[in-house]
């Protein structure tokens, strides 16, 4: 008995030792992505590069050979390194802002710079204000707003399309035997074949023609393509595990074939329809190529955040600020529709 | 008897009309640009027909190495990709406290975009990044020593682009395993421990071929993915020094877009990848014998 | 509940369509303003806050900035007059490309308003690509030529006698060598990613020895590729991954570098007491650098084209100039009069020796209208700079030189 239970804890134990594992190479690239998008771009270019970002700086003023010697305490030096001599206080405040992320105007700067004419040198502390990458991201993304609309209104559409479109044919390749089934089921899988930014090309003119060029819905039409075909394959295997008797005992009962699928089969499915759904989120929100050729006025905000990142690449804490932005309405999307998609496993069945 | 005709014919055209929207879109939105793009890969610049953009495609611009490049990166990548995944979705797959929180975690890589993902790795692979950061703080390695880990060999950067890729990929290959896990009939495993067969046997006689379909879907389509690989490898890496072929259309679309014939040399590219694809997701199917196995369930529904 | 959740996703997806079109119905009237200049997002913070509201206040209108390379601006301009649906009021283009958008007619001859401005006078040295047939149709802006750039944790390894102010390539790659001698690896950067800066890093050295640009083997390309060889095992261990020279100075992976003023100017503010700036080396025949600039100009049919001009007046006046020269790390002002508000601050100090190299220098433009693509010009070199400087055997090798040449001729127009 004793026996049993040791092993029982012993397999339990390695079992949360697993999947701490998994969980921690999981966390850690992205923990260091969302810590690097709330460091100064004085922290973000340190080695070694700080675990935790910092929440307040240490200043010290003094006199210098221009005007004012300003320097920063350092926690890896145990002491001041001096940075700027300058005799423009606008100066101090700006490099305070783009470096250290502290906002303090000219104005508070004077406060302590007067008190040099009694001493030698003041120190002061300053909390940093934390959200500084991502104000900053989102002042030089000036139309970040209309195009995280725009952005979810073409994931909206493209969920729409392919799940309307997409469903219908899986569950035609779920339940019945017809002719051709497999032939067609292989190829609808093979759209996908043809790369995406070839489509896109070409798609310009068609789109223009039916006047859907540089709208949301010219976008999710085209972006519903990938996500079509993966649809049929994900809603097939759902309606395939939900079980004929059920639709039938309600067909027996006197309902419609249409409404057993309503009542009956579509809530079942729910689950699997969700996750469709969020991979076709996915693939809308994510994608830059295609949209950067088929938007020119109406840009999504994916190519908005790739406008605006352009030159960053040599500062990589607003990336990261960027990268974030992009991610979290993505993430808080999945957060709502997990549960679905837990019911399709776990949740109910085991 | 006139009853059962009528059902038979109502189930007769009943699919068809099901799948009619798909294929009128993929008419409309599918076919027409992939004609647009073959009639252009067999077109100089002036417009008249040719194929000296084939010739050039496989003289010129380094097909050869991108070809290699894209095939084993797709390769190994799909490969340990799958392995991984299927072991770790077999040891998870049972109930335990803060499952929920797990599966969260796995889907972040997935719904991370490129900027996001570039930012981590450019960030954690270069020689004062966090990589050798944390290596550092955990007292693997001192002070002065650094691992240079984008300075290597060719090799071992698409070694590099693998793991990278891996860690992207393996958490949400793992939960479509574990979904198609559950949903197996326990049954039929049980069946398999009092027949005396041991866990090892019962997995591999009874819950892989058991689960082959979800595997199938799984691996077709990151197969047709990893093909496509690219845009990390350029972010990390530009245009150009890790040749790939969906990279190659990129570049001839979008960076050097203005040589007389990028138009054309894109769109050969496009083709040329497109069969590759087909042809890998076909042997892949054929190999798994996955056609004859939508006979069988095809089959068992009706 | 799980009706609820459809009608949510319903009802949510109905508000945004609402949102959406209303947002569009209230826009009132807009300047739009496309740039390739100022692509840095602190460059692109300052200017929105210092030079833009401003503005936006003084006249009470709104300004859309955007920042568009320099082939989506050509491109959007095209759809634009081809169409007849002129949206974009002034463009910012590199000189390379102005030849382009002048001869194809997208934009307004400036001339006569630009004589009204008497208090400013553009820089003669860029008059090439911004004027046309005596006609000026490009305002300049944001001047840029090269600038060495070193830690002062380099500063022991210099040679003895060389004067950092006046270095000469020979004792760079000298300094550079015993740099990587003494710290045991290599410490000095240009960006090895591919179609970046790497062809205008070479050209400033091979315009020190008389070459032209570009050029891959006449005497003076011959002798600049003979110097990076020599610097073979120089380059940081990443310096593949190196897309802009900023980040590995700044992260102090890197100690010497010669880069583009404004970038120059990024590393040196970001702490100054760490870095030493100086202007490019230099050799027999000058101080080679390239230098570009960018030019504002206002679009064929522009819908707000009273304003844009008010808008270039403004953003050229001499002190604005100044303001956004400094704000902006270190581009050169090509206002002459911009010159006498210049401080002691580092960006001054940046400026300042930027305008020596383009007074003193041996400068050249970069002549992208010649070549059928830049980016692929870019690339030869990029190819060669892999194939014979880093993986090479330490020698220049003709055999390569003269395949990269092959591909260089077969791209000019």
């Amino acid at each position: 008995m004793n026996n049993r239970f040791m092993s029982k804890l012993i397999k339990k134990t390695l079992f949360y030792i697993l999947i701490t594992g998994i969980s921690l190479i999981i966390a850690t690239p992205i923990y260091f992505l969302v810590s690097l998008s709330f460091l100064s771009s004085r922290e973000a270019y340190q080695y070694p590069l700080p675990l935790t970002p910092a929440f307040s700086s240490e200043f010290k003023i003094e006199k210098g050979r221009k005007g004012y010697l300003l320097s920063i305490y350092d926690p890896r030096l145990r002491g001041f390194d001096t940075v700027i001599d300058t005799r423009h206080l606008e100066k101090i405040s700006r490099y305070m802002r783009t470096e250290l992320n502290v906002i303090m105007s000219p104005k508070e700067i004077e406060k302590y710079t007067k008190k040099l004419e009694t001493q030698k040198e003041v120190y002061f502390k300053r909390p940093k204000n934390i959200f500084y990458n991502y104000i900053t991201f989102f002042n030089v993304t000036r139309d970040a707003v209309p195009a995280l609309i725009r952005s979810l209104e073409i994931a909206g559409l493209t969920i729409l399309i392919s799940l309307s479109i997409g469903g219908m044919a899986g569950y035609a390749f779920a339940r019945y035997m017809f002719k051709g089934k497999n032939f067609l089921k292989v190829s609808v899988l093979f759209v996908r074949v043809f790369p995406a930014v070839a489509i896109a090309m070409p798609m310009v003119v068609i789109l223009a023609r039916i006047g859907f060029y540089d709208k949301p819905i010219g976008l999710s039409l085209v972006y519903s393509v990938g996500s079509i075909a993966l649809t049929i394959w994900i809603t097939a295997s759902i309606f395939m595990g939900i079980s004929v008797e059920l639709e039938e005992a309600a067909q027996v009962f006197g309902a419609t074939k249409l409404r057993t699928f309503f009542n009956i089969t579509l809530p079942l499915a729910l689950p699997g329809l969700a996750a469709c759904a969020m991979y076709a989120f996915i693939g809308a929100w994510n994608e830059t190529v295609s949209a950067l050729i088929l938007t020119q006025f109406n840009p999504t905000f994916s190519v908005v955040v790739y406008q605006s990142l352009l030159g960053a690449s040599g500062q990589i804490n607003l990336t990261a600020a960027g990268g974030i932005s992009m991610a979290l309405p993505m993430v808080i999307f999945t957060l709502f529709i997990r549960k679905y998609i837990n019911q399709m496993w776990g949740g109910v069945k085991v | 008897m006139s009853r059962i005709n009528a059902i038979k014919l109502k189930k007769k055209w009943a699919p068809y009309l099901l799948i009619a929207p798909t294929i009128i879109y993929y008419f409309l939105f599918w076919l027409s640009p992939v004609l647009s793009a073959i009639y252009n890969s067999f077109r100089d610049p002036s417009g008249k027909f040719t194929l000296a953009n084939y010739v050039e495609v496989f003289t010129h611009t380094s097909f050869g190495v991108a070809f290699r490049n894209t095939a084993f990166i797709a390769g190994v990548s799909v490969f340990i990709e799958f392995i991984v995944a299927l072991l770790l979705a077999i040891l998870i797959n049972q109930k335990f406290k803060g499952s929920g929180i797990f599966l969260f975690l796995a889907m972040i890589p997935m719904a991370l975009p490129a900027v996001g993902a570039a930012a981590i790795w450019k960030t954690g692979l270069t020689t004062n990044g966090w990589m050798n950061s944390l290596l550092y703080y955990l007292g693997i390695i001192g002070k002065g020593t650094r691992i240079h880990f984008l300075g290597g060999s060719v090799f071992s950067i698409m070694w590099l682009i693998i793991l990278v890729d891996a860690w992207q990929v393996i958490p949400s290959m793992m939960i479509i395993l574990l979904a198609g896990l559950q949903n197996l009939s326990k049954e039929a495993q049980e069946a398999g421990y009092i027949f005396g067969a041991n866990r090892f046997r019962t997995l591999m006689d009874i819950t892989i071929p058991m689960l082959k379909p979800t595997i199938v879907t799984a691996v077709i389509l990151r197969l047709i993915s990893a093909i496509q690989i690219w845009l990390i490898v350029v972010l990390l890496f530009g245009f150009d020094r890790i040749p790939l072929l969906l990279e190659r259309i990129v570049y001839y679309k979008e960076e050097v877009s203005r040589l007389k014939n990028s138009y054309q040399i894109a769109s050969t590219y496009s083709v040329i990848v497109a069969i590759i694809v087909t042809v890998a997701a076909v042997l892949y199917l054929k190999f798994s014998g996955a056609f004859e196995k939508y006979e069988e369930t095809g089959d068992e529904n009706e | 509940m799980n009706k609820k959740f459809l009608v949510g996703l319903l009802l949510g997806l109905f508000a945004i369509f609402m949102f959406s079109s209303f947002t569009l119905a209230f826009a009132k009237e807009t300047l739009v303003f496309s740039s390739r200049l100022w692509s840095v997002p602190t460059e692109q913070e300052f200017i929105i806050e210092n030079v833009i509201k401003p503005f936006e206040k003084e006249y009470n209108c709104k300004v859309n900035f955007q920042i568009l390379d320099d082939k989506k601006l050509l491109e959007r301009a095209e759809v634009q007059q081809k169409t007849n649906h002129v949206t974009t009021d002034i463009v910012c283009a590199y000189v390379s490309n102005m030849p382009e958008w002048i001869e194809k007619g997208y934009v307004e001859d400036l001339t006569p308003y630009i004589q009204k401005w008497t208090d400013r006078h553009f820089t003669k040295a860029f008059s090439y690509g911004t004027e046309y047939n005596g006609k000026q149709y490009f305002i300049p802006v944001g001047a840029d030529v090269y600038l060495l750039i070193a830690n002062k944790k380099a500063l022991k390894y210099l040679p003895e006698g060389a004067d950092i102010d006046n270095l000469t390539w020979e004792q760079f790659v000298a300094w550079s060598n015993a740099t990587r001698k003494g710290d045991g690896v290599g410490r000095t950067v240009v960006t090895g990613v591919p179609m970046k800066s790497f062809v205008y890093q070479f050209g400033a050295i091979s315009l020190s020895y008389g070459a032209g640009f570009p050029e891959m083997v006449t005497p003076g390309a011959l002798k600049a590729w003979e110097l990076l060889v020599k610097m073979k095992d120089d380059f940081i261990p990443s310096v593949l991954n190196v897309d802009n020279c900023i980040s590995p100075m700044k992260r102090e992976e890197a100690w010497l570098s010669w880069m583009h003023c404004a970038r120059a100017g990024a590393v040196y503010s970001s702490n100054e007491t760490k870095f030493v700036v100086a202007p490019v080396p230099k050799g027999p025949a000058g101080r080679g650098s390239i230098a570009g600039v960018s030019g504002f100009a206002i679009m064929k049919n522009a819908p707000h084209k009273d304003l844009a001009i008010k808008f270039l007046e403004y953003i050229t006046r001499p002190d604005m100039q100044v303001k956004i020269s400094k704000g902006t790390g270190g581009f050169i002002p090509p206002v002459e009069e911009a010159v006498k508000y210049l401080g002691d601050d580092p960006e001054d100090e940046v400026i300042a020796k930027a305008i020596e190299v383009l007074k003193n220098g041996k400068v050249s433009g970069v002549p992208g209208q010649k070549f059928q693509d830049w980016g692929a010009v870019k690339k030869v070199y990029d190819d060669v700079f892999v194939k014979m400087v880093l993986k090479g055997d330490g020698k220049v090798n003709m055999d390569i030189l003269n395949e990269a040449k092959k591909k260089l001729d077969a791209l000019r127009k």
